[in-house]
């Protein structure tokens, strides 16, 4: 991680591990940070290369450190979305329907 | 052998647990917990790491509170599901019973000549500016065929006053059609009272129509904002709300008020002043980016910060009044704490998802043009038509209620499915605002990062939630004002 640009606006270079962050991640925290900076994503096998461009008077370090605490969190996310999505889909078909999707143990 | 049934019956089946669906914030150094309703927790980073991780050993306290919000069930549970469901269809009960409130624009025409309102003739032409009987009995026909159980009729302007015969007219013919239907109707008036008469006061007294004005705080903020001939606005206005509590009762006027740059650092004068008229609520509210208030550069007088600062300061200083004895109730505060407090849905138009354009008002202007929403009808105003659903004259009910104006924003401004808001633990908070966004960005979703929008809602959740942990006297106000 460094910075690859001097003058404005100003760059700095994320690399994510491919096999432990999805692309889908880094896009929802660079859509998060996107009134602050701009994101451009090239993807490879083995890892992701994020470059952020701001304004030169952002503190880049800790920019980059509060994305790559955002791309953890959504990293997160994206387990629990994948977790808890059976049981969520049935408590909303529970929620519109009365057809009894919901088998009498509670189970999914 | 014992009439009750062991400890251990009542123990989970099973050892572990597992999650159930959520979202999370991170808010100094504590992380927001929402569960598929909005009940939430708030817990130390540390806790929500192991939370997250599944670390926590299921006989722990933390446990059992998340198991209490339906964040987590051990194998065997039962209910959380049901539970989640049943809460989740009373969120969403209100999308049955759409559309409980029906704006009647009976006449453009005003006498006030606020720079920020884009809904008023200063005219004598009662021809061209206000509502037919014909296009009125239509807009009755469109209102009882909501399936709302519930149909409040509202009459706005301009200033409805000035068309006060066929409000009488609308009003008795209501109450006809609703010998039949068996609603349950209202009516409300939203004047600014300064040509209020004995006889309207007397029509109402017999008819419960309420009354809704507004007050922008004290004399010469007041009438600066609303100048009219003889600049006696306010003190028209407040006699007005006299007269209507001796004649209707105490409880029958609200008043709204308009922030403008004017109003930034006068809240607490703005607060007394609505103590003073004996009312106990005030909707501190910032102004809206549409039409006049955007072309007389009132909108971008201040921005999202200023006016957060306006809404925390009259926040401490009614949670002060309140801890002294005076009852007193910020009702954006109010309706968010009930959406964060309760599964009750106020139904506040602004903050629900989806939007609450057409299926929660809708609004039929004095020339006989349907709009989804009061805001769609002022960008109308200035020229732009695109949330004008159809015409009375022309369209049936079918037609408007499934045109693509409304479908289409309804739609795609949906928060549960929209960037940014899906993942976002506040959203069971919050809502969608089409009208808004299009307004301000062009689109109706709006790019989250740069929505005042959602910059002044998180901000307001985020103080109100920091409020409710941190300060048990405010903590006590709020569930008083959510009714628990």
């Amino acid at each position: 991680m460094g910075e690859v640009a001097t003058g404005q606006p100003v760059s700095i270079e994320l690399t994510f591990d491919a096999a432990s962050h999805s692309v889908d991640a880094i896009q929802r925290a660079a859509y998060r940070f996107s009134d602050r900076v701009s994101c451009e994503l090239v993807s490879g096998e083995t890892e992701h290369r994020c470059v952020l461009t701001a304004a030169a008077d952002v503190n880049l370090d800790a920019l980059a450190a509060d994305f790559r605490t955002e791309v953890l969190d959504q990293v997160l996310r994206e387990r629990i979305r994948a977790e808890t999505e059976p049981i969520r889909t049935m408590i909303l078909a529970q929620a519109f329907s009365r057809t009894g999707v919901v088998d009498p143990q509670g189970h999914t | 052998m014992s009439r009750f049934r062991q400890l251990e019956d009542f123990r989970p089946q099973t050892a572990g647990w597992e999650l159930l669906p959520f979202r999370f914030e991170r808010l100094n150094g504590r992380v927001l917990v929402t569960n598929m309703v909005g009940e939430h927790v708030m817990l130390a980073a540390e806790q929500f790491e192991a939370f997250a991780e599944k670390r926590l050993p299921v006989d722990s306290p933390l446990v059992r509170r998340l198991r209490a919000k339906h964040l987590i069930r051990q194998p065997g549970d039962r209910s959380p599901s049901t539970l989640l469901a049943l809460k989740a269809r009373t969120r969403y009960r209100r999308l049955a019973e759409s559309t409980g409130l029906h704006i009647f624009v009976v006449s453009l025409r005003c006498e006030h000549s606020c720079p920020y309102c884009q809904v008023s003739r200063q005219s004598g032409d009662t021809e061209r500016y206000d509502m037919s009987p014909e296009t009125a009995e239509r807009g009755l026909g469109m209102a009882f065929r909501s399936p709302s159980s519930a149909i409040k009729i509202e009459f706005q302007g301009g200033e409805p006053l000035l068309n006060f015969g066929l409000i009488e007219e609308i009003v008795r013919r209501a109450e006809r059609r609703n010998c039949d239907e068996r609603r349950n109707l209202g009516f409300v008036i939203a004047t600014n009272l300064a040509l209020l008469t004995d006889e309207m006061l007397e029509f109402c007294a017999r008819h419960d129509i309420n009354i809704s004005t507004s007050l922008d705080g004290p004399a010469d903020l007041h009438n600066k904002n609303r100048p009219r001939p003889g600049r006696d606005s306010w003190e028209l206005a407040v006699k007005g709300i006299r007269r209507v509590r001796e004649a209707l009762g105490v409880d029958r006027v609200s008043a709204l008020m308009t922030t403008t740059k004017a109003s930034l650092g006068r809240v607490r004068e703005i607060v007394d002043c609505y103590l003073e008229q004996g009312l106990r609520g005030i909707f501190l509210r910032p102004l809206s980016p549409y039409g006049f208030a955007i072309k007389t550069k009132s909108y971008s007088a201040y921005d999202a910060e200023r006016w957060l600062d306006f809404y925390r300061e009259g926040l401490a200083y009614i949670l002060d009044l309140n801890r002294r004895g005076v009852p007193m109730t910020e009702y954006l505060s109010a309706v968010i704490l009930k959406k964060m407090l309760t599964n009750r849905e106020p139904g506040y138009v602004d903050l629900t998802s989806p939007a609450g354009i057409g299926i929660g008002a809708i609004v039929y202007n004095y020339d006989g043009s349907v709009y989804a929403s009061d805001e769609g009808r002022m960008l109308a105003e200035m020229g732009d038509e695109t949330f004008r659903l159809g015409h009375l004259a022309t369209d049936s009910y079918e037609e408007i209620m499934t045109s693509e104006a409304l479908l289409a924003p309804l739609e795609e401004s949906f928060a549960p499915s929209a960037p940014m808001c899906s993942d976002c633990a506040f959203e069971p908070f919050c809502g969608s605002d089409p009208v808004y966004h299009y307004a301000t960005s062009g689109d109706f979703l709006g790019r989250k990062p740069e929505s005042d929008f959602c910059r002044r809602n998180t901000a307001v959740f985020k103080h109100l939630l920091g409020l409710y942990e941190s300060d048990p006297s405010a903590r006590s106000t709020f569930l008083n004002w959510v009714g628990r």
